[in-house]
């Protein structure tokens, strides 16, 4: 008996065979596929039991290509015009596709298919998921909080787009490509921040969505039309946030807040790497809002301790991520940045660009951060009514402690 | 020891789950034959032709037609069916609702 598997080799490998054979059979047979690569699983998970392969990841190649046959049988009798794959070129050419490069490739091209403008953008993620990194609707249902039946309606019309719109199995090339990839970092992002953010989730979970967009980040680094300066930034800032993710939860599972976190639970290895990234980011002078979220990350990475965060330089950051891709939430960092910066004039103008309705159900964090301002220029009345409006406002028991607290604190010393 | 239940291709058990438990597997089977008890096994497909009656009736099945089906077995050597049973705890699938049966081959006296 030997030792343990690779971390995660059946679901990578589920990834990469589903892509690969996509690539052999086209996406109209996805179904049949999917089912064929999770068969050769089965059959391993009951034959290793006795006696595990020397290498296990060979072994399901080979299983994987057998199932080529298998599948072509299938097809052929369901009176498909396909080549005869079994003898010939053909299938030396298929034998090259399980060549790790094309392996790649092949899921590339799958990646580029979830992004695809046709799929709606919430099917995007679970299709993602389910085919290039092998997560069961069960797993993506838990990773996103949602119920299994939604994941699965979403797995579904995501098909059905694809058929419908005769979506093609491949990376899209000239101008198509700036516009899809930017699709593609996106739902890379919101995979990441799925993990990253969630503060609801076991951290096993945090660390399989953020592990598993950083992998197919990575496979957008390795080809050469899609190695981008943006895609340098989004690596980079997965990096920083990542050197974070462990210290970012107590030993109780709360989550903690820059200020709070033990800064020495950093892990420094993935800061470096960051920078590393950062550099080849920056190659270029086109920045992304990747760029400007990767050096606002790295900033407060940057400080010894909470106090000693460089303020004035995050402000810029977010002002120029502002200017590229303006949102309410930038607004409001920057207010509560110029408070913490006791620069009150300054968060006044971004206070005066803002509703608290275009902060929809996080427009609490607007009236906690004017009651802080209110505070800290002396004008109590006008604390203690925000506060209020905030608890009124606040949907999180976590958070409205947080404020019953401050404002038990601020009456204390009226 | 005998292994009844559900079998993982009618359970849609992901590729994670099946990886972790393929090493509950091996770890188990380890740990046997390391004690030096294991004296054999099999996993069994999913496949059954069932033959009943003296009109010699075939039908053939899959697990997915059957409420519970024989997946595979351990020969193991023991002193009796308490240490038997205490080996078993380690067996990967009660979670799943699957079983464990031991059984004691019949020793005929010469």
């Amino acid at each position: 008996m030997e030792n343990k598997l690779v971390d995660h080799l059946f679901r990578h490998h589920s990834g990469k065979m589903v892509s690969v054979l996509t690539r052999i059979f086209g996406l109209q047979h996805l179904d049949i596929i999917e089912d064929a690569v999770q068969d050769t699983f089965i059959k391993a998970s009951l034959s290793w039991r006795k006696e595990q392969p020397k290498h296990p990841e060979a072994w399901l190649t080979k299983a994987a290509k057998n199932r080529v046959l298998d599948i072509f049988r299938t097809l052929k009798s369901q009176k498909n015009n396909l080549p005869d794959i079994t003898q010939g070129t053909d299938a030396i050419a298929i034998n090259e596709l399980f060549l790790d490069s094309e392996i790649e490739d092949a899921q590339l091209r799958m990646i580029f298919t979830a992004c695809h403008p046709k799929l709606d953008p919430r099917d995007r993620i679970s299709f993602a998921l389910k085919t290039v990194s092998g997560f069961s609707t069960k797993e993506i249902a838990s990773a996103l909080l949602t119920k299994d039946e939604t994941i699965k309606k979403r797995l579904m019309r995501a098909r059905k787009a694809i058929h419908k719109s005769d979506i093609q199995f491949h990376i899209p090339q000239g101008k198509d490509l700036p516009m899809r990839l930017e699709s593609v970092m996106e739902v890379l992002y919101l995979i990441f921040n799925e993990g990253f953010h969630s503060n609801s989730k076991t951290q096993l979970i945090r660390e399989d969505l953020c592990s598993e967009a950083m992998r197919l980040c990575k496979l957008l680094l390795k080809h050469k039309q899609t190695r981008l300066p943006e895609c340098y930034a989004l690596f980079a800032l997965m990096c920083f946030h990542s050197a974070r993710l462990e210290a970012k939860t107590s030993v109780d599972n709360e989550v903690l807040d820059l200020k709070q976190q033990d800064r020495a639970l950093w892990h420094f290895p993935l800061i470096q790497l960051g920078n590393t990234m950062m550099h080849k980011a920056v190659e270029t002078d086109d920045f992304s809002c990747y760029h400007y979220e990767a050096a606002i990350a790295a900033e407060h990475l940057k400080a010894r301790t909470f106090e000693d965060t460089n303020w004035s330089k995050i402000l810029k950051w977010y002002e120029a991520l502002h200017q590229l891709q303006p949102m309410p939430s930038h607004l409001l960092t920057m207010a509560v940045i110029c408070i913490q910066n006791k620069d009150y004039s300054k968060a006044d103008t971004y206070f005066k660009q803002l509703r608290p309705e275009d902060l929809e159900q996080r427009a609490y964090l607007y009236y906690a951060a004017k009651a802080d301002y209110s505070m800290d220029t002396n004008d109590k009345k006008n604390a203690i009514k925000s506060i209020d409006k905030a608890l009124q406002t606040v949907t999180n028991n976590l958070e409205k402690d947080f404020l019953l607290k401050k404002k038990a604190d601020w009456l204390k010393n009226f | 020891m005998i292994f009844v239940g559900k079998e993982y291709t009618d359970l849609g058990l992901s590729p994670e789950d099946m990886q972790s438990r393929m090493e509950k597997w091996f770890a188990w089977g380890g740990k046997m034959e390391q004690a030096g008890i294991l004296r054999g096994g099999e996993a069994l497909t999913p496949q059954i032709r069932r033959i009943v009656g003296k009109n010699r009736t075939v039908t053939d099945l899959t697990s997915a037609e059957v409420k519970e089906i024989v997946g595979g077995y351990y020969l193991i050597e023991a002193k009796d069916f308490d240490a038997v049973e205490e080996i078993a705890q380690d067996f990967p699938d009660y979670d799943l609702g699957n079983t464990v049966e031991i059984r004691e081959i019949m020793v005929f006296d010469k």
